[in-house]
């Protein structure tokens, strides 16, 4: 099958925000993952530099191929989600929202220091290895994997942590398990994420994963809503989206944006999809 | 109306379509900073593009065709950068790009221009390695290799022997500064006696300033973005620097900002630049004129880098006989130009020729002027 010229260079033109799409589904996940146990952490966009700087040295120091690169970007996320997990997770609420955006700070000035990771000028030349398939079905894979997580017994003790931890714990909810598990499973999919978006894109720089996109990643599960991982998804396409679609706005460009998700807060507090997951009564 | 006369009609119809295809406007894009922090360089080079672009449509190219200016903003950041070269080369059907603002965002776009074979045009990105992208990179800013060196020419033959280096080490264009800067003081035989870093956001300097000056260097070299510069000289002079000691800016200090946030404590400092609002040629004194008449304030050097710009990718659209961004790119390579910035031609490496266009400025009363 041949694809027209004019149907090729729309695809092409959008190429970029497609990527970006589902890239940032996986990122909205990553928020959803904690926010689902009620823990308010900010590191995912730490996670999200940790998997993309990682990975690109694989690419570029160590010549590893994709197929081997992808699964490994998880690890260096993952391994600091463990070591910073126990004394982070005894804060909670806005204590644990600033001490992981302290996290983020130190990455940021480790990555501004350290010759390796090229320091302010960032990584350039990253050759372009993951596609639409890749993140697409990751991201698929994903959004299964926790409906199915949530429909379980363990998203009952999530939600039940969610609601009130106090009462979860007096039922038995090891709290600090799944709290770990949570984190663990977020800073996986924010590592997944890093590395598909910086072997897309040709360059990554310190400045990407500092406090704004934390704020932004937290913005997609908040719009969204938290009641189902596709709720989440579905605030991440939107935020993506919208400043693209008001493109042709160009100076009311920003200022729409803004609008638009002032009045969505503001009328939609439970988010775009307020629904919960539905589980059979045990 | 018998076939003869219809004949006849479809072929002046004809001739009309054709004649409005070859008066159709040639497509050119633009990415910039237009919002955002940063938004102040792309505000500056949107203008400088535009006043040449009215220069260019009143003649035309290509035979009378007016060229179509489609400026995007990038809001300083690299997916939306990315993003908006999509949009101007796979939907606006562009046969060249100018921009974008930050070499960060050209290492995002250059490959994207570079795949599409569309001739992208840098005129504020200065860091190594822009051109090496790929052979439809190009860039009119003089990299800092090229001014630094003059600099600090200068500076030595005002009998500085040794230099003590600050720089920040969070942003991208400060960082590749202090990288020329260092390796043009150990290639002129300069003494490196100290380096210092700091952030962009930092307000306290005197730990670093305390320990440059037991060191007494001649010179201190300063590679950050205007705001932290005005900070170290105000920090420096209450530290007891005086006269003796040379500072010399890196090209973040090339703004008419320093003057107005650090005052008399900026005096002396020396910087190199490739143009000055003073610079007296004909073509220059008439770019400040008109620049001053349409946006009423002075153009910086954002707006005259863009200004040359525009002028030479039309130029270069006019030789290629085509808008077609194969044949613009071999235009492009051909160019001969004497613009506000002084003779221009690209290298074989898609770079600025020539650095005779750079002139030392030096700080007298929170003003620019031509070094002595």
């Amino acid at each position: 099958m041949t694809i027209p010229p004019w149907l090729d260079d729309f695809l092409w033109t959008y190429g970029n925000l497609v990527h970006a799409l589902g890239v940032n589904g996986l990122l909205a996940l990553s928020m959803y993952v904690v926010l689902a146990v009620g823990q308010l952490s900010l590191g995912q966009a730490a996670f999200m530099g940790l998997g993309a700087y990682s990975s690109v040295l694989m690419t570029q120091q160590l010549g590893l191929p994709f197929w081997a690169v992808l699964p490994l970007s998880v690890l260096a996320p993952v391994v600091f989600a463990l070591v910073i997990g126990l004394p982070t997770l005894r804060l909670s609420g806005v204590y644990l929202a600033i001490a992981t955006i302290g996290l983020g700070e130190v990455l940021r000035a480790v990555y501004l220091n350290v010759d390796l990771f090229g320091g302010a000028l960032g990584l350039s030349g990253i050759p372009e290895r993951a596609d639409n398939t890749m993140i697409y079905g990751l991201l698929l894979a994903a959004i299964l994997a926790l409906w199915l997580v949530g429909r379980s017994g363990i998203g009952r003790a999530m939600e039940a942590m969610r609601e009130d931890e106090t009462a979860a714990a007096v039922m038995g909810v090891n709290l600090l398990r799944y709290k770990m598990g949570a984190l663990v499973a977020s800073a996986a999919l924010a590592g997944l994420a890093g590395c598909l978006n910086a072997h897309v894109s040709s360059f990554i720089g310190p400045g990407e994963y500092g406090f704004e996109p934390a704020v932004t990643i937290l913005s997609y599960a908040l719009l969204g809503g938290i009641g189902t991982p596709i709720a989440s998804v579905v605030g991440a396409f939107i935020l993506t989206l919208l400043p693209e679609l008001l493109r042709e706005l160009s100076d009311l460009r920003l200022v729409l944006n803004g609008v638009i998700i002032v009045v969505a807060v503001l009328f939609l507090p439970g988010g775009v999809l307020p629904f919960r997951l539905r589980r059979r009564a045990a | 109306m018998n076939r003869r006369h219809f004949v006849a009609a479809m072929a002046g119809v004809m001739a009309l379509a054709g004649a409005a295809r070859a008066q159709e406007p040639v497509q050119l894009g633009s990415i910039e900073i237009l919002s955002g922090p940063n938004a102040a360089y792309g505000v500056a080079i949107k203008a400088g593009l535009e006043l040449a672009l009215d220069e260019v449509n009143a003649k035309g190219v290509l035979g009378g065709r007016k060229i179509n200016l489609i400026v995007e903003d990038s809001a300083a950041n690299k997916d939306q950068a990315i993003n908006a070269a999509r949009k101007l080369i796979g939907r606006d059907k562009v046969v060249a790009i100018i921009g974008p603002t930050l070499s960060n965002e050209m290492f995002a776009v250059g490959p994207v221009a570079n795949e599409r074979k569309i001739p992208i045009l840098g005129t504020s990105t200065t860091a190594n390695g822009i051109t090496a992208m790929g052979d439809y990179v190009f860039r009119t800013s003089l990299p800092e290799s090229d001014v630094i060196p003059v600099t600090l020419k200068k500076a030595m033959d005002r009998g500085v022997k040794t230099i003590a280096l600050m720089y920040a080490n969070d942003d991208a264009f400060s960082k590749s500064g202090y990288d020329v800067m260092k390796s043009a003081a150990e290639k002129a035989g300069l003494k490196i006696v100290d380096i210092e870093s700091f952030g962009s956001k930092d307000s306290d300097f005197s730990a670093q300033l305390t320990k440059i000056k037991q060191l007494k260097p001649d010179a201190v070299g300063i590679s950050a973005l205007v705001e932290p510069v005005s900070g170290v000289l105000l920090a420096a002079r209450q530290l007891g620097f005086g006269p003796e000691t040379l500072f010399i800016g890196g090209n973040g200090s090339n703004s008419p900002k320093l003057g107005e946030i650090a005052g008399k404590a900026a005096d002396g400092l020396l910087v190199g630049s490739p143009w000055f609002v003073g610079k007296p040629t004909a073509v220059n004194t008439k770019f400040v004129a008109d620049f001053q008449k349409k946006y009423s304030k002075e153009p910086d050097q954002f707006a005259a880098q863009a200004y040359d710009a525009m002028k030479i990718m039309a130029a270069a659209i006019d030789r290629a006989g085509a808008a077609e961004p194969a044949m613009v790119r071999d235009a492009l390579m051909q160019t001969k130009f004497e613009g506000v910035m002084g003779p221009f031609s690209f290298t074989t490496g898609r770079d600025p020729a020539s650095a005779e266009g750079v002139v030392v400025l030096v700080m007298q009363n929170g003003k620019f002027g031509i070094a002595p």
